[in-house]
This record gives structure tokens, sequence and C-alpha cells, in this order.
């Protein structure tokens, strides 16, 4: 089934040639047990989504802890660097959820640089994105999710269920209102983990689509796809950073909610 | 959420490697969810242990750094304000001083130009008024020299005529009258 | 072999989805290069949300394409 196209494709192909390479653009998102581990009973083997993840975040701490090896009062490039995602990150908390948020900048700092990481190692040829398994998306925004909801119980108490309900608006309405307003607070984790997991899944399905038919066409053909490739691996790389960004706003904005109850 | 669980669950269920999305394969979820958990927790470990406060102990340094050239480019400039307030005020004094020096040197002046004027002014009415003197003495002795002459022609001249020394003291006289009646034409003239 | 039919009917419905995202962007883009040929100064301020937008325009593609994905398990 994954090679509907694939199947047009190798029709013609395979007249040509009998070895026909089959296209198989998601192939690169198969996670692969390394290491089998079962604790208590449940699967927690390290697979290759796992190795990536910890490269990503060995390369970003690594590359902070470069930055940071001799700190100077005139910042060279790589500390200009650390310093600088840490205020674009305080930046992001300011504009968002105001000064009484930095006392979530490092939960939120991670959570950047994590998402970040996990997306640009991707793009590393041969590489495995973590950020493309829904899973892991999805463990982080159940998580936001929860610990938005949480500080909001823990701050409002049960005032905070009063977030359902939309001031100023006729009773009669209230009970089409609370549905939906129920509904949307629900669906946040959702959208918030197929955004980023459908977003990398789509833009490397797209470069394996180039990819292959760099490698299968005859050269007079193959340039083109080829060039397609270079561009969007930088469309790639510009995405990923923004779809980190978004993630980090999206829990800026979930977590003032939780605050202030807008 | 629900919808793609059961989609996955139905992928498990048959080929899970062969069909559909390998995202969507249940069996790699537990092993996921536990590794990104304590990836995460970890790298928020290490954050805020080391990265967190070296960044924030630099940015606070240089904060504090920045502070302080600040507030001495401020103490510098207020020196400097001071001094060139004073600089001002020494010129002011000076100038006040120039004025008065030359003040005093033209009031000087002016005195020693008068002083001079009335001196010459002086010399020159003496020297005038000596002058008047001679020439009222030279007309004095021309006048009485004339007198002479004139008494001398006189005797001369009626010796002359009528042939007979008049003497002096008559001459003399007669000169005396006839200058006293030309005085008296005179004064009558005018 | 008639449901395979009728799923692969279905993946390219989910994908036409696809169209709606697009015309989003196109609004998004245009207007965007009016407000900063009407107030050039707003162009630093206003490019983060127009990245911040288009992001979220394009996710709304990208939930079409994994419904077609899960109509692919699915058949």
């Amino acid at each position: 089934m994954t090679m509907l196209i694939a199947n047009a494709l190798a029709a013609g192909a395979a007249e040509a040639a009998e070895a026909a390479p089959k296209m198989d653009p998601l192939h690169h998102f198969q996670v692969i047990k390394v290491i089998p581990i079962s604790l208590f009973g449940i699967d927690v083997s390290i697979s290759n989504s796992v190795i990536w993840i910890w490269i990503a975040l060995g390369i970003a701490l690594g590359l902070l802890r470069y930055g940071l090896r001799a700190p100077q009062l005139v910042p060279g490039r790589m500390q200009s660097m650390a310093e600088a995602s840490l205020l674009f990150v305080r930046g992001i908390i300011n504009d968002t959820i105001g000064k009484e948020g930095q006392k979530f900048f490092p939960l939120i700092f991670s959570l950047f640089l994590f998402v970040l990481f996990c997306n640009v190692t991707g793009l590393i040829p041969g590489s495995f994105t973590p950020t493309s398994q829904l899973v892991v998306t999805g463990t982080f925004a159940v998580g936001v999710f929860i610990f938005s909801t949480g500080l909001g119980f823990y701050k409002h108490g049960t005032h905070y269920f009063k977030f359902f309900v939309p001031g100023g608006l006729p009773v009669l309405l209230l009970p089409l209102m609370v549905p939906i307003e129920i509904i949307s607070y629900l669906a946040r984790p959702v959208s918030l983990s197929v955004r980023l997991f459908a977003n990398m899944t789509a833009g490397h399905t797209v470069l394996g689509v180039l990819f292959f038919f760099t490698a299968t066409l005859p050269w007079f053909g193959a340039w083109l796809p080829f060039g397609f490739s270079v561009v969007f691996t930088a469309v790639e790389g510009f995405i990923g950073f923004i779809q980190a960004y978004i993630f980090t706003i999206l829990t800026c904005v979930y977590i003032n909610d939780a605050l202030h109850m807008h | 959420m629900i919808a793609i669980a059961h989609a996955a669950e139905g992928a498990a269920a048959g080929h899970a490697s062969s069909s559909g999305l390998p995202q969507f394969d249940v069996l790699n979820f537990s092993s996921q969810i536990f590794w990104t958990i304590v990836s995460f927790a970890v790298l928020l470990y290490l954050l805020t242990r080391f990265v967190i406060p070296a960044i924030n102990a630099i940015l606070d340094a240089r904060g504090k750094s920045i502070e302080d050239d600040l507030s001495q480019a401020k103490k510098a400039r207020e020196e400097a304000e001071k001094i060139l307030a004073n600089y001002h005020k020494e010129l002011g004094a000076a100038r006040q001083e120039a004025g008065k020096i030359l003040e005093q040197a033209r009031l000087e002046a002016s005195r020693l130009r008068e002083q001079v004027k009335s001196e010459l002014e002086q010399e020159s009415a003496k020297k005038k008024s000596a002058a008047l003197e001679e020439i009222e003495l030279a007309k004095q002795r021309v006048i009485e020299e004339i007198k002479g002459l004139a008494v001398d022609l006189a005797i001369d001249a009626t010796h002359k005529l009528i042939g007979k020394a008049v003497t002096k003291t008559d001459a003399n006289k007669m000169v005396e009258q006839v200058m006293t009646q030309l005085k008296d034409d005179q004064q009558r003239a005018h | 072999m008639e449901h395979l039919a009728a799923s692969f009917i279905g993946m390219g419905l989910a994908a036409a989805g696809l169209a709606g995202s697009g015309i989003g962007l196109g609004f998004m883009f245009g207007k965007t290069i009016e407000a900063f040929a009407r107030q050039p100064g707003a162009e630093s301020q206003l490019s983060k949300y127009v990245w911040i937008g288009a992001a979220f325009v394009e996710a709304i593609a990208l939930y079409g394409l994994v419904i077609a994905f899960i109509i692919m398990g699915k058949g």
C-alpha cells in the first residue's frame, strides 16, 4: 500500500530495467529497535529514534558547552549564539506571558532546544527525525497540556472551570458554547502534536520523493529534482526552526491562559 | 487522536512495517514515550544546572560592566562640565580684569592728554603775553624815536624858516602840543 | 478491490484540502505585501507574525495529509 505511486511508476520503469528501484519515501520513518530492553513488562528498548534524540541533544548541549567554555564579557561567535538562544526564548516568554512567566524559563527553553535540534538534525542525510514520530511530539503535547491544566487548577482552583464559559454571552447560547470551548481545549494537544509531526513527516516525505527521482532518473532529467531537493532542504531547515518557534509560543500561550485565564 | 490511535492499531494488527505510516505503529510507542521523557528530564536538568546559570552569569556581568562604564562616563562628564564651568568663570574674570585695565589706561591717557594740553596752553599764553609786551615796548621806543626825530625836524625846519634857532625845550613843548592834538583828532575821528 | 479504490479516492479527497491552505497562504502573503507597501516601517515587526501565521496555515494542509496517510494505513 505504501507504494501506490511507486506501483504506477515501477510499471513503466520495469520495462526498461529489470531491477527497478521501488519508491518508498516513508521508509526512513521506520523505527528500528537496536537494543531491546523490557522494564516491568513494558517495552523500553532503544531504537534509532531514541538514539537520534540523544544525538540531537548531544549536539545542542555540546554547542552550548563549546560556546560557554570560557565565557567572556565580549562574546565570541559561539558564545553569542548561546546567549542569543537564551535571550530569544526569554523574549518569547516576556511577550506572551510576561515577567511572571520567567519561572517557567528552564522548561520552555529545554522544550525549544529539544524540538529545534531534533528538527534540524533530521536534515542530516541518513539521520532519523525524532520529531517526525507522532509519539514524541504527542508526549510533549500531552505533557504541556497536563502541565498547563494542572497549573490552571493549582492557581485558580475550581475557578478554572470558568475558562470554558466565555464571558458576555446570553445564557441561551451557553449550552452550545461550553461544549465547543471544551472540545477546542481538548484539541490543543492534538493540534500541537500533529502540527509538528505532520510538518516534519511531509517535509521529509517530499525530500524522499525528490531523492528517489534524483537517483533513478537519467542524468539529463536528474538535475531538476536534485536542484529542488537542495532548495527544499534549506526550506526544511527554515520550517524546522519555525515549527520549534511555534511549539514554544503555543506552550507559552497555554501557560499564559492557565495563569491569567485570558 | 482516537482515530489516529485506532488507525495505528489497525496498522499494527496487520503488517505494521509495510502499510501506512510507520509513525502509527503502536509497538514502538512505549519505548519512545519513556525515552523522550527521560531525555527531556536529563536535558532540563543539565540546562538548569549548568547552561542557564552560566549564561545568566555572563549576561549579568556584562550588564554590570556596562552599568559601571556608564556611571564612570557620567562621572567623567560631570567632571568635564565642572572644569568647563570653572574655565568659563575664569575666562569671564580675566575678561573683566582686562576691561578694567583698559578703562584705567583710557582714563590715564585722557588725563595725560588734558594735562599736556593745559600745560601747552599755559605756555603759549605766557609766550603770547611776553611777545605782546615786547611789541608794546618796541612801539613805545619807536614812538619815542619818532618824537625825537620830529623835534629835530621841527627845529631844523623852523630854523630854516625863521632863521632862528628854537630851543630844544620849546620844540619839545610844541611837538608835545601837536602830538596831543593829533591824538585828540585821532580820538575824535574814532 | 472496491474498497481499495474507495480508499484511493478518499486519500485524494483528503489531499484536496491543500487547496484551502493554498488560498489562505495566498491571502495572507498578499495582505502582508499590501501592508508592507503601505507601511514599510512596520516590516520588521509584522514579518514575525507572518511566518507564524504561514506555519499555522500550512499545518492545516498537513492535517489533510495526515488523514490521507491514515486512510492509506486503513486501506
